[in-house]
């Protein structure tokens, strides 16, 4: 029975805390739903914060899952208050991970955002462009998806538990599809995603019959140049010219789908062309 | 006993209730969500079989190696504790296409050499195959591998009433026994010959050189310029690899429990085109750059592996073309290579 093998890590068993930034709490809703899974994480750890689960509430914790992006200068202060508590920060989820699509905002002044969402009430908040936490601060291991990839978290939470690295991976969603033998979007005409987008999801959307929305943000040289031609080519064989003809879509609706969750930092099309070399 | 009879359509589901007694059977089966589509799995009743299908995303050979197969559990005892997860259940393939049935023999050479794979062949040697013909589309070029029957027990093509069944090999002829069959008419035996003289007329796509020509070729030209124009359009997502029924790459990784105390070995299908491929130990890539990974793909189908086995490992099956949502079409890029390399000769 080594069960309690985490506790060499941190010298007992490890608190764990869960704090969220600008976001719609979806991630720590997910972490609810694994259930089963959740438990038998329980017996390694012991949570001592956890708004959306529990009212106790701890200032000392060992490893903290953050989700959610930073969006005001409090929240700077607070994510840094938090990494100097944590000896392991985590970001849970897209929000925390790339900005997620609160980005969407960053297309607009500051100024503009203020007015238009608080009007006259504007003046207590501190609003600055929507970023990742790893914008501010070091990040040890991070977890993607809206909401977060649950096979990814239990992965992250082993890899913490077991004092091992996590790289996310950097392979396109393609990759579990064909490993799932899911039959591809493009095959009914529809666009997808996955080809340029982070895996690490399973493939949930395309093993549902869904297209992939890039909800884990693009793989490190994704090849967005690719997709704007390959959707908007003149010649094509029978699927793709399928897709083509039905959709029309031009580079500027391309790269709006693409914008929807990657926009930091924000990505020109012109960036997309270059190659990995 | 002769070489050919005939088994009516309902003759047919009869048999392969009988099969799915006898044990599990493996074949196209449509899916649930996507009608008129099909998978190859586990077929519950004879009624889920879709023998006639157009070309699968998945090749058969997940039959013998599934995309993710743990091959063993373990235990971090000491000594540490290890369970073989080794499946000894003998089963039935049914409706593998012609190209797939090249494919399966393909990954038979492959993996018997030294050193030879071990999970693969023991899998084969637990598997009775039953091939079925097709009708193939603007993907398929499957010139060589059309007619072949080598790899399959019985062989099924579509006639009026049923099908035109094969005996191939004593296994086959054995699996018979479960079946009500009747002798072949000679109207029977037309229905398969203009069946298989339509199929060879529907091959429209071809690689425009023999095999051996290719492969020389690919060995005297550069065509660095071509790699890097269809390396603009390529994502590295390596669907022209996970589709592929000889593609036999796979990754190794051991998966802990929460409390690192046990887990498993598991194997999972890889791809060459996948930018972390040839990532070795102290960060060395040795393909690091896109246009390297996709001449690497065609150097291995048409050159390395036809120097090694004779003949080039595609079948034809044009599953990597269907499956790139790029559309990078294997014939399409094989035929401007050729045409570059006659051209630069000319000129
Ligand atoms: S990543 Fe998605 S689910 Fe998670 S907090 Fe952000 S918006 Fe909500
Ligand atoms: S459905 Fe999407 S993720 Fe799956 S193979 Fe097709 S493009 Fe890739
Ligand atoms: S398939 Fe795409 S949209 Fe769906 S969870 Fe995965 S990355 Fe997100
Ligand atoms: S399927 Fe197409 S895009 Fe994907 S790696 Fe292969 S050639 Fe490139
Ligand atoms: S290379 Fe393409 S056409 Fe050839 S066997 Fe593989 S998937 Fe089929």
């Amino acid at each position: 029975m080594a069960r309690e093998s985490a506790i060499p890590r941190f010298g007992h068993k490890p608190q764990v805390a869960f704090f969220d930034f600008a976001c719609c709490e979806g991630c720590q809703l997910s972490v609810l739903q694994l259930e089963e899974r959740l438990l038998e994480i329980l017996e390694h750890v012991d949570v001592v914060t956890w708004r959306e689960a529990m009212t106790e509430q701890s200032s000392e914790y060992d490893i903290a899952f953050c989700e959610g992006s930073i969006t005001t200068e409090e929240d700077v202060e607070r994510i840094k208050d938090i990494r100097a508590e944590a000896a392991v920060l985590v970001t849970l989820g897209s929000c925390a991970s790339t900005s997620c699509h609160n980005e969407l905002k960053n297309q607009w002044s500051m100024d503009e955002v203020l007015d238009v969402v608080y009007g006259d009430d504007a003046g207590q908040i501190h609003t600055i462009a929507s970023r990742p936490i790893s914008a501010v601060v070091e990040v040890d291991y991070q977890t993607f998806g809206c909401p977060v990839s649950l096979p990814e978290f239990v992965k992250v939470v082993s890899a913490i538990l077991t004092g091992q690295s996590y790289e996310p991976p950097n392979e396109p969603v393609c990759v579990e599809c064909k490993r799932n033998d899911y039959l591809c979007v493009y095959e009914k005409g529809e666009v997808c995603l996955g080809p340029v987008t982070r895996c690490g999801c399973d493939a949930i959307c395309t093993g549902w019959g869904d297209a992939c929305q890039g909800c884990r943000g693009l793989m490190d040289s994704a090849n967005i140049g690719a997709m704007l031609k390959a959707l908007t080519r003149e010649e094509a064989h029978s699927i793709m010219r399928t897709v083509i003809d039905r959709h029309q879509l031009t580079e500027g609706e391309i790269a709006a789908k693409l914008r929807i969750y990657n926009n930091w930092p924000e990505f020109t099309l012109e960036e997309a062309e270059t190659d990995d070399d | 006993m002769p070489t050919e009879v005939v088994m009516t359509s309902k003759a047919v589901d009869r048999f392969v209730t009988r099969l799915i007694e006898e044990g599990p059977v493996m074949g196209p089966r449509e899916r649930r969500k996507q009608p008129g589509f099909a998978k190859f799995d586990w077929i519950e009743s004879a009624d889920e079989l879709m023998l006639q299908y157009t070309t699968t995303t998945v090749p058969p050979k997940k039959a013998f190696f599934p995309p993710r197969q743990p091959l063993f559990e373990f235990e971090l005892t000491v000594p540490p504790k290890i369970t073989p997860l080794e499946e000894a259940t003998p089963f039935t393939l049914v409706g593998v296409h012609t190209c797939d049935l090249a494919g399966l023999n393909m990954l038979d050479d492959a993996y018997a050499k030294e050193p030879a794979e071990a999970v693969w062949p023991a899998a084969r040697a637990r598997a009775r195959i039953i091939g079925v013909d097709c009708m193939p589309d603007e993907y398929c070029f499957c010139f060589d591998t059309c007619a072949g029957r080598e790899g399959c027990d019985l062989f099924f093509t579509p006639i009026e009433h049923g099908y035109l069944v094969e005996v191939i090999t004593e296994a086959g002829e054995d699996m018979l026994r479960l079946s009500d069959v009747s002798r072949a008419r000679e109207d029977d035996l037309n229905d398969a010959r203009n069946f298989a003289a339509e199929k060879g007329q529907r091959i429209t796509a071809g690689i425009r050189s023999s095999a051996g020509d290719f492969a020389d070729i690919l060995e005297e030209g550069t065509f660095e310029d071509l790699w890097r124009e269809i390396a603009e359009r390529c994502y590295s997502c390596g669907s022209c690899n996970t589709t592929c029924p000889t593609c036999f790459c796979f990754d190794i990784n051991d998966e802990f429990d929460l409390g690192l105390t046990a887990g498993r070995r598991v194997r999972t299908w890889d791809s060459c085109q996948l930018q972390e491929f040839a990532l070795v130990a102290g960060g060395h890539n040795f393909r690091r750059i896109r246009w390297q990974r996709v001449r690497h793909r065609w150097h291995r189908k048409f050159l390395y592996l036809y120097r090694e086995f004779d003949h080039p490992y595609c079948t034809g099956c044009g599953r990597c073309s269907r499956a790139c949502t790029a559309d990078i079409n294997i014939v399409d890029v094989s035929n401007e290579i050729i045409e570059r390399a006659r051209g630069s000769e000319q000129s």
